[in-house]
């Protein structure tokens, strides 16, 4: 546990209502490749909150009210420009019988960290099947295979009898057999735990804008590159490759599918909530997965396709960049000038600037391993190259490689967060 | 020996490789020879990995390609064979992390690169690797992580490795997506390595093969 003396005044003296406008034109200005008045910082504290509060991270997924106090507490402390806590929380997953995750207490000790069960939930054999309906086998083949308490959904007949009109009423006694009103009752859990989570969601947002922090680039929508959505949570790692040697032809169709229903959600979250960004992890485009031929035939595609139509609807993709890009930078430089984001995990943040440095807004900058392992000049003597080089001209916005930040000791976030403020002026 | 095998296996022709094989072994084809084919196409993968020709997918493929021969030919073999190995390695994904996609590439290099290799898999415990070491006695101890949750977990196990008095009996090497330098000299180990190649030259160095 981390005592934290809260310091008497705000940064510069100022007002929560002041230090919010300013921070949300630094986080915008940085994101328009425009020079701020400093390079904004963001912290993506996630069971780092749990360290300094001395709780679990159990409690930390499933106590709100806790993990609001101790991100409101950590943000007061380090004075960033923006700050957020926990990704997820296991409400619906754990309402649902997610087989594809693991919560710390639920399948996992209470200190552990959330994780993907990553499977071959999706067969070859599956492909037709999704080609020509995929909501209908995503409801009445792969919600039963994935979801344990959504089994009953198997009974229902195909989802195009919908389209009967009157004769489709026929049809609803189904409804009534008890694994379906069972799945229903877990549905219904599912949809309670999601409202909560998202209105607590809120919640803190709008308690830390009051508080003068800006909203976190990750706020917003989500979607995935064409390519990983078939991956992660579908085929998994061993079956997609597989794929672009076995059945390339329909995983290139798969992916044209879900680009496009990504896309039409994307778009009408933007209309439906007013908020620009739609954030884009990407899991196996970096380097070392596949080679160029391959990132050009299945990967870059759609994912530059995806980026283009959210730009023109006004929509601003903020991309994790996981791994290393190194290879790849040349491709990221099609991308709309000025209109998209992109935060970097391991690739060369120097070499980043200068490839894409008039093209998107960089975020990143700070290794997670410095923060846990290295030593405070060590944190400042980077910060101030990173400041220098990569925040040159602006379009920067500090944070951690890693949008997540448990093991990272707070005396060197300190440091970094100081020198950042220090190094960071134009 | 067939060059011809060799070669469709190396250039990733599934289909053909396994017809191929079938038709070597229904004409009393040596079912060894095939196993020797086989390793000597495997050792093409892994030339062909290492010098950015070959990726994950075809890694794979030559897995599930190797699986499919194997079991074809193992109705034909009368014993088990096994040739000299470089050295041993024990390798598993540390405590609290269920991440094996690189901890597998390391596997299969290390494989062809003839070591013999133990996997324990992923999420293992501290004590685990400590009683694999005694049982299995590694010359070499590999430990992947893929979460940052990983630095304080592979710290963790070289602790336990050198508290049981094993620390002189090993070489640790760490690797997988969010490990550096950094976390080399946090952990205590005695080497990182960035990719399944590091690891085949590191073990190459320290043992010899």
């Amino acid at each position: 546990m981390f005592e934290l003396t809260l310091p008497e005044t705000r940064e510069g003296n100022k007002t929560p209502e002041q230090l919010f406008a300013e921070r949300t034109q630094r986080m915008q200005d940085a994101l328009a490749l425009k020079k701020p008045d400093r390079i904004p910082i963001q912290l993506g504290f996630g069971y780092m909150l749990a360290e300094m509060g001395g709780i679990t991270r159990q409690e930390l997924h499933e106590n709100g009210e806790k993990e609001m106090e101790l991100l409101e507490k950590a943000a007061l402390y380090f004075e960033p420009d923006s700050a957020m806590g926990l990704f997820n929380n296991p409400g619906a997953a754990l309402a649902v019988g997610d087989r594809m995750t693991k919560f710390p207490g639920h399948g996992l000790p209470p200190n552990g960290s959330f994780q993907f069960v990553e499977g071959e939930y999706m067969k070859p054999e599956d492909y037709d099947a999704f080609l020509d309906d995929p909501a209908d086998w995503a409801i009445r083949k792969y919600w039963p295979r994935v979801f344990s308490k959504l089994e009953g959904l198997s009974l229902l007949p195909p989802l195009g009898i919908a389209a009967f009109g009157t004769y489709a009423l026929f049809q609803l006694g189904i409804f009534k057999a008890p694994p379906v009103a069972a799945a229903l009752r877990a549905l219904g859990d599912a949809v309670e735990a999601q409202a909560a989570a998202d209105a607590r969601g809120q919640e803190t947002f709008q308690r830390l804008a009051k508080l003068g922090f800006a909203l976190p680039l990750f706020v917003g929508s989500i979607v995935e590159a064409p390519f990983d959505f078939m991956s992660d949570t579908l085929r998994g790692m061993r079956g997609i490759m597989l794929d672009i040697h076995r059945r390339p032809e329909k995983l290139i169709a798969a992916m044209e599918k879900c680009l496009t229903f990504q896309l039409e959600f994307a778009i009408n979250f933007r209309k439906a909530t007013g908020m620009k960004m739609c954030f884009i992890p990407l899991h196996r485009g970096s380097d070392g997965f596949m080679s160029l031929e391959q990132f050009e035939r299945f990967y870059w595609p759609t994912l530059k396709n995806m980026q283009e139509v959210l730009v023109e609807n006004d929509i601003i993709p903020f991309v994790f960049y996981e791994g290393v890009w190194d290879q790849r930078l040349k491709y990221l430089a099609e991308l709309p000038k000025g209109k998209v984001s992109g935060l970097f995990q391991f690739s060369d943040i120097f070499k980043v600037k200068e490839v894409l440095g008039d093209v998107m807004c960089i975020a990143g900058g700070m290794r997670n391993s410095m923060l846990q392992a290295g030593t405070a000049e060590e944190v400042r003597e980077w910060t101030r190259k990173v400041c220098e080089v990569v925040g040159r001209d602006g379009g920067f916005v500090m944070t951690t490689g890693i949008g997540e930040m448990e093991g990272c000791r707070p005396e060197l976030v300190k440091v970094w967060v100081d020198a950042t403020k220090e190094y960071g002026v134009y | 020996m067939s060059d011809e095998l060799v070669k469709a296996i190396a250039d990733m022709e599934e289909s053909r490789a396994l017809a191929m094989v079938k038709e070597l072994l229904a004409n009393g084809a040596d079912p060894l020879a095939i196993l020797d084919d086989c390793r000597r196409a495997m050792e093409i993968v892994g030339e062909r990995f290492e010098q950015n020709v070959y990726f994950i997918p075809e890694l794979i493929l030559a897995g599930e390609m190797l699986k499919d021969i194997s079991a074809e030919v193992k109705p034909y073999l009368k014993q088990n064979v096994s040739g000299k190995k470089n050295g041993k390695v024990l390798l598993g994904t540390v405590q609290g992390d269920i991440h094996d996609i690189g901890k597998d590439i390391v596997n299969f290099m290390l494989d062809v690169n003839n070591f013999e290799v133990r996997d324990l898999g992923v999420d293992v415990p501290p004590e685990k690797f400590v009683e694999e070491i005694k049982s299995f006695q590694p010359e070499v101890v590999a430990l992947s992580g893929f979460l940052t949750l990983s630095y304080s977990s592979m710290k963790d196990t070289v602790d336990a490795i050198r508290k049981a008095g094993l620390r002189d009996k090993v070489k640790i090497m760490i690797g997988g997506g969010a490990v550096d330098e950094q976390i080399c000299s946090y952990a205590k180990a005695d080497a990182f390595g960035k990719d399944a190649m590091a690891a085949v030259t590191l073990a190459k160095g320290w043992i010899g093969g």
